[in-house]
């Protein structure tokens, strides 16, 4: 905006109050009332899958298929997350969250040392790096399925926790390079050039001064990747085939195989899948919002 | 941030004029601190790529390397009907998902512009199927539509077709598939195009109120050009992302019914890993990545009109 701002407009006089009168009232609250359908609908759509799925994992296996469906279980029980947990879930559990924070110090470490260098530093071939990382970003991960599964294959890193956690950091390192490049370069740089000053290492600036500071952006950056390998489940299940190996997803799109219309187990795994994520999400909700646009508006 | 620039301006002039310091100690550093990055990116995304398009060269029996083909997979990739099908079905989901996710995310973000509480609690509404597992996104949509679960029995019934199940006709089938990906993907057009509307300054709307301009007149003369980088953006990436999914159409559909839901991505999905027909596979792999290259450039332009590349 190159004209000069005006700053705010002069705001009317308030409405006297001759013209709140009762038809002006009752139009507000129809207003009001029509927002509020509005906004319920709107949340119906949203959630309703999710809840009506976690009715469904609520319900005896013999209610599940009555007709007409219950939308409240009038009589809820936690047989079918008991049946997954006999079964061996938490195997699967615990394999989706070494990967998934695996590859979150991976890519953060990895993703610090770069993005420092190309917020502080001078060098040729930056731009071209810059502009690589963004085409990176929007690389569709199912197009590359196929060539990597081929390659991992040959090198012996298929069907393996150590690929699965390598291959995320590596999809996911770009938006981490991304997000964290803008954060330091938002940093005042007089500290670093303090520390410069008294004899650390650019490594030690990195350490001591820049990522101490930058703990928004690492936690932005870093959930980022952790809701990526927690929820992912194209590369899983192309790169995995041993049970011993299998992440939470696989397992679920296993069972959609085994339990059949068993609904009731299935849906139990979806929850178990899906509520850590809603938790983090709605704890950390600004964080997620500024990964999304992959910073391709200024917002 | 003009600080910064200034300084480093001064030591560019510097540079300039002792031309050896481009091999500085500094760009060593720097190249020493993107290595790892550049190493991961090659080694899993760029080597698979060129792995990937050598063995398109071949026939392939269970990563054996048996005969050379040249182009032959690639012919039999765009000859065969399975693949042509796939394309119809791509572009028929593709198209009805952009225009409806692109539509209600407009909605979405003009409703929810204003910071209110209640906006920002709708907001966070909107994103979690956006942000749970697609896997599981499609498991629930699964069950929701499946004649099992009662709920479009209940719904249809009163029409009369209690009995039809939504998945196993190929047009109902079709309208599901594009309802999953409105259903989760809405909230992504709604976060780009509400960066867009925050960006618009508050003063062209005071300013067309009092010249007596309609909200009608507002949405089309200020708000719709001045967001039109926002939407391309959104239209761009939606794009990228729907041309290539697998997850929808795999677990919602699985494909069906008679392949009328069989994106490409399934399809290759198919090729590669139900079928192990991996040269095949590359090659359709391959020729879908060169339409993507396309829309990732798009991006790209895009992407320098957004925003600059300095932080």
């Amino acid at each position: 905006m190159t004209q000069p701002d005006p700053g705010p407009l002069p705001r009317p006089a308030a409405a006297p109050p001759a013209h709140r009168t009762r038809s002006w009232r009752r139009r507000r609250a129809g207003r009001r009332l029509g927002g509020l359908a509005a906004d319920l609908l709107i949340a119906a759509v949203a959630l309703g899958p999710i809840l009506w799925g976690f009715s469904t994992s609520l319900k005896p296996a013999s209610e599940i298929l009555a007709y007409p469906p219950e939308l409240v279980p009038s009589r809820p029980t936690l047989e079918h997350y008991a049946l997954l947990f006999t079964t061996g879930i938490h195997r699967f559990v615990l394999n989706s969250a070494v990967v998934s924070v695996v590859a979150v110090l991976l890519s953060l470490g990895i993703g610090s040392l770069a993005a420092y260098a190309l917020a502080r530093l001078r060098f040729r071939g930056k731009t071209a790096l810059l502009f690589g990382i963004v085409a990176l970003m929007s690389i569709p991960l199912p197009s590359v399925l196929v060539p990597t599964f081929t390659l991992l294959t040959s090198v012996g890193l298929a069907d393996s926790l150590t690929g699965l956690a390598l291959l995320y950091t590596a999809y996911q390192l770009p938006i981490v390079v991304w997000l964290l490049y803008g954060y330091f370069g938002s940093l005042p740089i007089e500290l670093e050039q303090a520390a410069r000053i008294d004899g650390c290492s650019r490594i030690e600036t990195l350490r001591k001064v820049v990522l101490p500071l930058s703990g928004p952006g690492l936690v932005a950056a870093g959930l980022f990747v952790l809701t990526f390998a927690w929820n992912d489940f194209v590369v899983a299940v192309v790169m995995v085939s041993s049970e011993s190996v299998k992440t939470l997803p696989v397992a679920i799109y296993g069972y959609l195989g085994f339990y059949g219309r068993d609904w009731g187990p299935l849906t139990a795994s979806a929850m178990l899948s899906i509520l850590p994520v809603i938790a983090v999400f709605l704890l950390f909700q600004r964080y997620f919002l500024s990964g999304m646009t992959g910073g391709s508006i200024k917002g | 941030m003009s600080g910064e620039r200034a300084i480093e301006t001064k030591e560019r002039e510097g540079l300039r004029r002792r031309p050896k310091a481009r091999r500085s100690p500094e760009a060593a550093t720097a190249w020493g601190f993107v290595l790892p990055l550049v190493v991961a990116e090659l080694a899993f995304v760029a080597a698979p790529l060129a792995l990937g398009a050598w063995y398109s060269l071949f026939r392939v029996d269970y990563f054996e390397l048996t005969e050379f083909r040249g182009l032959g997979n690639y012919w039999t990739v765009l000859t065969s009907t399975m693949v042509q099908q796939s394309l119809v079905a791509t572009l028929l989901f593709s198209a009805f998902s952009l225009l409806f996710t692109v539509s209600l995310g407009m909605a979405l973000a003009l409703r929810l512009e204003a910071d209110t509480r209640t906006n920002t609690w709708m907001r966070a509404i909107v994103l979690v199927p956006y942000v749970i597992s697609m896997l599981v996104g499609s498991l629930l949509l699964r069950w929701i539509y499946s004649r099992d679960a009662g709920l479009s029995g209940m719904l249809l019934g009163p029409f009369g077709l209690a009995d039809f199940s939504l998945l196993a006709d190929p047009a109902t089938a079709m309208a599901a598939l594009v309802s999953n990906a409105v259903w989760r993907d809405s909230a992504f057009a709604m976060i780009v195009l509400l960066a867009g509307l925050k960006a618009i300054p508050g003063q062209l709307y005071a300013a067309a109120r009092v010249d007596g301009a309609g909200p009608w007149m507002r949405f089309t003369r200020i708000t719709l050009p001045l967001l039109r980088v926002p939407i391309l953006i959104a239209v761009v990436r939606l794009l990228i992302h729907f041309v290539n999914v697998l997850t929808f159409a795999l677990v919602l559909t699985g494909g069906g019914p008679n392949n009328a839901t069989q994106t490409t991505g399934l399809a290759m999905y198919r090729l590669g890993f139900v079928d192990f027909r991996i040269g095949e596979a590359n090659a359709l792999a391959l020729l879908v990545f060169v339409f993507n290259l396309l829309l990732i450039g798009a991006n790209l332009a895009l992407f320098r009109r957004g925003r600059s590349l300095s932080p």
